[in-house]
């Protein structure tokens, strides 16, 4: 440095914005669920044939925001003309925030409830009402998870 | 030193827009198909596997009466499907060669669905219950067979056949 100079400075100042926005992400560890034939009297409640199913839901929500799963039939069980009730179908879950249920086609039914982001992952493990009174067929509907972060 | 004053106020803004937008609802779907089957079955449950008519004075009990057998009915079949439980006999009342008819083995029976009267036949299945779609039923079956002074002595027996069909 030569004698006498005074060092150059600058300062210069940079804005950065990260943007942070509500995201949600839901997957599931089936798409299918079936529930074997059995004896009613020896199996009055049926375990689906595929186990546990695992949920793992991501969520970005403002803090203290709420997120919640939950789960909804289309229809009854159908096979063809004839009908069962999806209340027979019930679940058991695990996980923190998980709870236990009755599958409903009028109201979605709450499957989880979180506060704040993060991730969270449980299982549910579907049973169906097996009684001697069902006329004979093959039964479908389907179930539609919602993850809502607000 | 104006601009930077300008350049600051818009950073601003832009941070307060994306934070208006930023936690809109936002939600995922997914989807489980759900099939569940249910098949044919039947169910047939007697209360006892024997009925002994223990000897007596044909003038003092001029019928034998069994305790009423329990008989309980469990089907599963096609909507509108018929459910059907007959009795068939081997053959008549045997001891050794002598005979008693089996048609003279008659029941009463009570139970919605179940065949009040009825007398065993070795030839033809007999009705004794019949029930549209699936369910349970319950019912009761009593036994009689006249006991008359013509029998010769002897141990009679014959076995009933309770078939239970739910197609």
């Amino acid at each position: 440095m030569a004698a006498g100079r005074v060092p150059a400075a600058q300062t210069s100042n940079a804005t950065l914005n990260a943007a942070i926005n509500s995201v949600a992400r839901l997957s599931l560890s089936s798409a299918a669920l079936t529930f074997p034939d059995a004896d009613p009297d020896t199996v009055p409640s049926i375990q689906a044939s595929q186990g546990p199913i695992t949920v793992t839901a991501k969520a970005r929500t403002s803090p203290n925001g709420t997120v919640t799963l939950t789960i909804r039939a289309g229809d009854q069980l159908r096979s063809g003309l004839n009908t069962i009730p999806e209340a027979n179908i019930t679940w058991v879950a695990t996980g923190g925030g998980f709870s236990n249920g009755t599958l409903s086609a009028t109201t979605a039914q709450a499957v989880a409830t979180w506060t704040g982001s993060g991730v969270h992952t449980g299982t549910q493990t579907f049973f169906f009402r097996n009684l001697w009174s069902y006329a004979t067929g093959t039964y479908t509907l389907t179930m539609t998870y919602t993850l809502s972060a607000a | 030193m104006k601009k930077a004053v300008w350049s600051g106020a818009v950073a601003a803004a832009v941070v307060l827009l994306g934070s208006s937008s930023a936690f809109a609802q936002q939600t995922a779907n997914a989807s489980i198909a759900v099939t569940a089957n249910v098949n044919a079955k039947a169910k047939l449950t007697l209360s006892v596997a024997a009925i002994n008519f223990a000897d007596a004075d044909p003038d003092l009990t001029p019928v034998f009466t069994s305790a009423p057998v329990t008989v309980d009915v469990k089907a599963r079949t096609s909507a509108g499907g018929s459910v059907t439980v007959t009795v068939l006999a081997s053959g008549d009342l045997t001891s050794g060669t002598d005979t008693i008819p089996v048609n003279t083995l008659t029941w009463t029976a009570a139970g919605a669905g179940f065949a009040a009267t009825g007398a065993n036949d070795a030839t033809t299945a007999q009705t004794l219950g019949l029930w549209t779609n699936s369910g349970n039923h319950n019912g009761s079956q009593t036994l009689s067979l006249p006991n008359l002074w013509s029998y010769k002595t002897g141990t009679y027996t014959a076995t009933l056949n309770y078939t239970l069909t739910a197609p």
